[in-house]
């Protein structure tokens, strides 16, 4: 009986074996690609270390080789194609092999990355509000006294205070929007004999008088996939800024404001009743929520419309074999949002650099994004891929070549450099809940007549994290 | 050749791996008869380890520590200890008797097998879900134990599920459709009934008409109950019925035509577009331009022409007239179903008629279309807004995925109605059975369970439903359902206690579905 059993059980173990083989096998046959994709990459790798090495400069040997990864937001061929020379340059310069990744949703995309424990070593914030949730939730580290002393060669404190988390340098600034723009074609203003305004109240006549004359007067959109509703935030922001003190402005976008109050519902009141006016937006079946906010530069050039209220980066969508500022019929040039209090207050925005990981090289390289040299590059290379155009790209950083910009591009620098009172964009200051939630949703909602003005602001009240 | 060796070295290494965990499994079943204490003890002490990793896993927060250290490691070993103690006492305890051999030693034999494939299910399915659920019972960054308060904010927030429209039900022209459908199906029923006798006779077609009206009411109520969760039933609802509905006549037209491959392909085709793909085409279809442009949406541009075609102008007569032939051709259809007593084709071309008819009294009267002249009588676009207005905007959207979903229903029945024995249909024909009565006697009672698995299948799928709304609006424009809003908190704003407290909703809504689905899955064996 015992016998019997025992040698069943052999038997099996060899029928055991015989199966174990032919898994083996197999798995080996899946597992071998894997093998010779490592192979491949680790012979493609050695080459472009080797390629690196003649340009290594003095004092920067240690970080021969190491490697730092970035992420951001900028995804389209000019934009990251434009950002990755400009890291291709300070990699030559150190030997660093770094390498850029871009993702539209790459502000989504941030928040897995570090709570799944494998975060870029720097990422490229589109909002402050962000740096400063990651700031407090441990996961940036702050920046080391000689960063600090770095960036403060290239940037003013308006511009370094947006990086800093109660006290505490966690950001960079490599990027800079100048928001209150208004595009339009000086030719075909004189033609029509239409002069630029100079006060809120003068934009309003304008507007009517262009009415008046059949002409429609504003290109508007907010659609923008997941973001739609931004431009609608931006045109708040920046009556926010010149219907009040800077101060409430800053206490808005603390939450201290709230939007119910009567200064923030009245200002979400004057757009609406702006863009609600019957003739005076150009847009996709009437609706301004249904308009692309990427489909008003084509019909600004048309003469569909006379003007579009949007940031310094609107150049990249403009149809590209467009001039800009250069005195002929067809020109597309800019104005300063009116102000209504008498000052000029300026809304920017931009981007931010904050590191994940404590090594010389992330540092190296955060200190470059903050350098004047990079914003050059970087300017160099976008100009060059937008096909000699505006480049989109602008950066606040002091010490830098001017004659990397085109003359409308100095203006917008000169701005942003001497206005007194600078704002960062408020949706991006504020809390992701609100700033990229229920700002923008609530924002399309009574753009789109869904809701009221109280109605919305009461929800984006509520949503304010306690 | 690096590569050719690094192969051969997995080779050795596969091979070794597996023939060691065979060859152990082997010795263990040795071991079984021999050292029974022992095995149950490090059985133990296994099933106690892994129990830790998992309890430490769910519990740990978003910086989480380095694998097999600090805290972990303590969980891991304390429940190794325990584990294995366990073992030891109940193997030294309860020792095995020799009939017990073999059933202990066939149950381990299972496990080898089915262990790697467990492990894979519980890392990649078990122990997400658990801590799903764990973090949708604490705050936005799964710190602070918050209860049940996530749940109570999807149910009580006005975004989520807005009652408040209650009474718009009742005054709209949906729900007076479906009171009269309602009655009509009960006044065919009452007087089939009393011909024969009984008190209500309900033929396939009354069951049509009820049908028909139950869908009309569910719109009535979708449009006017909001909210979050309410687009999310009206989606299953309306996704899931139309789908199947159409499928089952698709499949069922394309069984009597000549070319029914080439048909049931063109039909299958957008199954093979992903809902992305999809959602952007059909934004395509839907885009309205500025109304001084021309319009490059298809149904915009449609709508528009429709438009330019004023009253009593050329082309307006020209379409009268064709509508008309049209119209003509359907009457005649109509008497023809009449004096067969083809109630089906009656009742059909009738119903098709109508439509046509408002057509002609449209072009003829008032006009039809998008297009109002403006002040120098240049025709002005009035453009049908299909995206931004709400609540049919999520009509809109639905019809993206029925679009989609229509080929892969038709396809499973299609195969169902092959299926469907001969000698049945053949055997209602002899005994005297019409078309109609073949289908709804014989194919349809026959089908009903590929029915159901189809319907089944499609609300899991619809009730998951993101990519066509993120690609379309964003949930914008009160078209949010639970799945792009779960992904909002979760990622966007990176609040994972609401997050997965939508998720497991979700979940709970989808699983009685599987769980039906998968019994009757287990009766068919």
């Amino acid at each position: 009986m015992r016998d019997h059993s025992k040698r069943r059980t052999r038997l099996r173990g060899a029928r055991l074996l015989a199966i174990a083989l032919a898994f083996g096998l197999i798995a080996a046959a899946c597992g071998s690609d894997d093998d010779e994709d490592a192979a491949a990459t680790t012979a493609a790798a050695a080459p472009a270390t080797t390629a690196a090495a003649p340009a290594t400069t003095e004092g920067a040997d240690s970080l021969e080789g190491t490697k730092v990864t970035v992420f951001g937001p900028e995804s389209s061929d000019e934009e990251a194609g434009a950002l990755r020379d400009a890291l291709d340059h300070f990699a030559a310069q150190t030997g660093i092999e770094i390498t850029y990744t871009g993702a539209r949703d790459a502000a989504d995309q941030i928040n897995a990355q570090a709570a799944g424990g494998n975060p870029p070593d720097i990422f490229i914030f589109p909002q402050p509000g962000k740096l400063a949730d990651f700031a407090r939730d441990g996961h940036l580290v702050a920046l080391p006294a000689d960063v600090i002393a770095a960036m403060n060669e290239h940037w003013t404190p308006a511009w370094t205070a947006f990086g800093d988390v109660d006290g505490t340098q966690y950001g960079i600034p490599n990027k800079s929007d100048l928001k209150s723009l208004v595009w339009y074609k000086p030719a075909l203003f004189e033609s029509k004999g239409y002069s630029v305004p100079g006060t809120w109240d003068e934009l309003k006549a304008l507007s009517a008088e262009m009415i008046a004359n059949g002409d429609t007067p504003f290109c508007i959109g907010i659609e923008s996939g997941p973001a739609t509703g931004w431009t609608f935030t931006d045109w708040v922001e920046d009556l926010m800024l010149r219907f009040h003190t800077p101060e409430d402005y800053d206490a808005w976008v603390a939450g201290e404001l709230a939007f119910s109050s009567d200064e923030v519902s009245g200002v979400f009141t004057e757009v609406l009743d702006l863009w609600n006016t019957p003739g005076m937006v150009f847009a996709a079946g009437g609706s301004i929520a249904a308009t692309p906010f990427g489909d008003n530069g084509q019909p600004l050039v048309d003469n569909d419309c006379m003007m579009h209220r949007q940031a310094s980066f609107y150049a990249a969508f403009i149809p590209e074999g467009t001039v800009f500022a250069d005195g002929s019929a067809d020109a597309v040039d800019t104005f300063y949002f009116p102000s209504v209090r008498g000052d000029q207050p300026v809304l920017g925005a931009g981007t931010l650099v904050g590191a994940f990981r404590d090594a010389p090289e992330v540092w190296e390289v955060m200190k470059y994004f903050g350098s004047s040299e990079y914003a050059e590059v970087r300017q160099r290379a976008q100009t060059e891929r937008k096909g000699g155009g505006l480049s989109g790209f602008l950066s606040a950083a002091t010490n830098q070549d001017p004659s990397v910009y085109q003359p409308l591009e100095q203006s917008f620098l000169s701005i942003l450099q001497n206005a007194d009172v600078v704002r960062f964009d408020g949706s991006d200051l504020m809390p992701a809940e609100v700033g990229a939630g229920t700002f923008w949703t609530e924002g399309t909602a009574v753009v789109n007549g869904d809701k009221t003005v109280a109605e919305a602001t009461a929800a984006i009240d509520d949503s304010w994290p306690q | 050749m690096a590569a050719l060796w690094g192969a051969f070295i997995g080779v050795v290494i596969s091979v070794g791996a597996s023939a060691a965990l065979f060859w152990g499994t082997h010795r263990l079943f040795a071991l079984v008869e021999r050292r029974w204490a022992i095995v149950a003890a490090v059985s133990g002490a296994i099933v106690g380890a892994a129990a830790g990793a998992l309890l430490s896993g769910i519990r740990s927060g978003p910086e989480s520590e380095p694998l097999l250290a600090g805290s972990q490691l303590v969980w891991i070993l304390g429940g190794a200890a325990v584990g294995g103690l366990a073992g030891t006492v109940a193997g030294l305890r309860w020792p095995l008797s020799a009939a017990r051999i073999g059933a202990v030693q066939s149950r381990l034999r299972a496990l080898t097998f089915v262990g790697p494939a467990m492990l894979f299910v519980a890392l990649g399915l078990i122990i997400p879900l658990l801590r799903t659920i764990y973090l949708s019972l604490f705050d936005k960054r799964g710190t602070d134990f918050r209860g049940l308060a996530n749940y109570g904010e999807i149910f009580t927030n006005a975004q989520s599920l807005d009652l408040s429209g209650w009474s718009g039900i009742f005054g709209s022209q949906l729900f007076y459709g479906a009171v009269v459908l309602f009655a009509l199906m009960a006044a065919i029923a009452l007087y089939r009934g009393r011909r024969r006798g009984v008190r209500a006779d309900f033929s396939p077609g009354t069951v049509g008409i009820g049908l028909g009206a139950g869908l009309l009411l569910s719109f009535a109520v979708f449009a006017s109950l909001r909210g979050t969760v309410m687009n999310n039933l009206w989606w299953v609802v309306a996704v899931t019925f139309l789908s199947t509905a159409l499928g089952l006549l698709a499949a069922v037209i394309a069984d009597r035509v000549k070319r029914e491959s080439l048909a049931k392909s063109l039909i299958f085709l957008p199954m093979a577009i992903s809902f992305v793909g999809a959602g952007i085409i059909w934004r395509f279809m839907y885009i309205a331009r500025p109304p001084q442009k021309n319009q490059t949406g298809l149904l915009n541009a449609l709508w528009v022409w429709f438009g330019t075609l004023r009253p009593s102008s050329g082309g307006a007569w020209a379409a009268v007239a064709v509508l008309a032939a049209v119209t003509v051709l359907l009457a005649g259809l109509c008497a023809f179903g009449v004096r067969r007593r083809q109630t089906a084709i009656a009742v059909g071309s009738a119903t098709a008629a109508i439509p046509l008819l408002w057509l002609i009294y449209r072009f003829v009267g008032p006009g039809v279309g998008g297009s109002v002249a403006g002040p120098n009588d240049e025709p002005i676009a009035g453009t049908i807004l299909f995206v931004q207005e709400s609540p049919y905007n999520n009509v809109w959207l639905m019809v993206v995925l029925i679009w989609i979903q229509t080929g892969f229903a038709m396809v499973i029945l299609s195969a169902a109605i092959k299926a469907v024995p001969a000698d049945l249909i053949e055997a209602a024909r002899v005994d005297g059975a019409d078309e109609r009565q073949v289908f709804f006697q014989v194919t349809l009672p026959t089908i009903v369970p590929t029915i159901t698995v189809v319907m089944t299948a499609m609300i899991v799928l619809v009730m998951k439903v993101f990519d066509i709304v993120r690609v379309m609006t964003n949930g914008n424009f009160g078209t949010q359902v639970i799945a792009n809003e779960m992904w909002q908190r979760s990622f966007t704003e990176f609040n994972l206690g609401l997050g997965s407290a939508l998720a497991v909703v979700l979940f709970l809504g989808v699983v009685p579905v599987m769980g039906l689905n998968i019994r009757r899955m287990q009766r068919g064996e």
